[in-house]
């Protein structure tokens, strides 16, 4: 089975929270499985990247929530993808989408995108997970056993990759991080303030309305 | 001040009142996720392309109406990299509306939303996918929304008055 992980976030590099999530994923797809990696970081896809998809099986896409929908580079993408000429168009797509929200059910919207995108380019809609929390996933530990901040995500993520493996459609399943939702607003509100500090601003001017 | 994102370039549908029209003129780039509009130049995007502003023209209007092609329920990549450029139109903080985590208000204005979404062939699912982004984009921009319309045809909406 040739698998391809579709990173759709706007950075390049591993720092993203779309490419940590496919990076956790890709070990729990084992067995006789090719796994390429697909970056889409701007609004085109190029030639080799079409022909590498050309003989694949599934795709996974994996990308931020942007303004509650896809970002608008990756839709790009998909208009491209939609009018390819594919010969094979039974393929499978499974979509992570991962917000800064708290709330994973905040990604529905994205994943909707997507599912109408498979109806309408005749691929084949297979589910995915709307992950909630997505600002902190660099900063926290792998989940062990199940367990950890990462907990919730890494469980649905081995669901996810069973049903890839196994050819198979699943519900979209919505989690976010085993951290308390007050903790996750402190943190990320504390982290705009060094941030802008770091930038050589004020904490203050985080709330300026510019000319 | 009504603020209409377009991808329909030549523009000519009639306004009523005092507007400003987004639509394509120039390449723009799109969103790189670097946050630079809330912690760099807040308020407004790093990307000098001509549409680093429109967070800011967002500030003062009170009507914000998308007209675009849909695209599986969502508006066109031209006129969402226009949206998602924006974001600093909001700020960064978190506040809880309606049970769940969003962004806190920048300026005081409440926009009033309207989509106006053409293209043939839009199917029910993507009709339901749009009422609800636009209904997720007045939540999370604390604003209301007006109106979702679909026209099967260009020709169609180019009749509307916006």
């Amino acid at each position: 089975m040739r698998i391809a992980l579709m990173n759709g976030s706007p950075k390049s590099g591993g720092s993203s929270a779309s490419s940590s999530l496919l990076a956790d994923l890709k070990p729990r797809l084992s067995g006789e499985v090719d796994a390429i990696e697909i970056g889409l970081h701007g609004p085109a896809v190029s030639q080799e990247q079409l022909e590498a998809l050309g003989n694949t099986d599934a795709w996974v896409f994996s990308c931020p929530l942007y303004v509650d929908g896809l970002p608008a580079h990756l839709l790009s993408c998909l208009v491209q993808l939609e009018q390819a000429g594919w010969q094979h168009r039974g393929i499978r797509i499974y979509g992570i989408v991962n917000c800064g929200f708290y709330e994973g059910i905040q990604a529905e919207s994205a994943l909707a995108l997507l599912r109408n995108w498979c109806a309408k380019a005749g691929f084949v809609w297979c589910g995915g997970i709307g992950v909630g929390g997505g600002g902190g996933l660099g900063q926290m530990p792998e989940a062990r056993n199940g367990h950890g901040p990462k907990g919730p995500i890494d469980k649905a993520l081995v669901e996810l990759a069973d049903k890839i493996l196994r050819c198979e459609t699943q519900e979209n399943v919505y989690v976010s991080v085993a951290f308390p939702r007050f903790l996750y607003k402190a943190a990320a509100q504390m982290g705009w303030r060094w941030t802008i500090k770091a930038n050589g601003g004020k904490a203050k001017d985080l709330g300026k309305q510019p000319d | 001040m009504k603020l209409i994102i377009t991808d329909v370039n030549p523009f000519n549908l009639s306004v009523e009142g005092d507007y400003k029209v987004i639509k394509p003129q120039g390449a723009i780039h799109h969103c790189v996720g670097c946050f630079g509009c809330w912690v760099k130049t807040p308020g407004k995007c790093v990307i000098h392309d001509g549409y680093e502003g429109t967070g800011i023209v967002m500030g003062r209007c009170t009507e914000l109406i998308l007209v675009s092609r849909c695209c599986y329920g969502s508006v066109s990549p031209f006129v969402k990299t226009v949206q998602d450029r924006a974001i600093s139109y909001i700020h960064p903080d978190f506040v809880l509306r309606k049970g769940e985590m969003h962004h806190k208000r920048r300026y005081q204005n409440t926009l009033s939303l309207s989509a106006h979404f053409y293209g043939e062939a839009i199917t029910e699912d993507e009709k339901e996918t749009a009422r609800n982004l636009i209904a997720a984009n007045a939540d999370n921009y604390d604003g209301v929304v007006k109106d979702v319309c679909f026209y099967g045809t260009k020709e169609e909406l180019e009749r509307v008055v916006l």
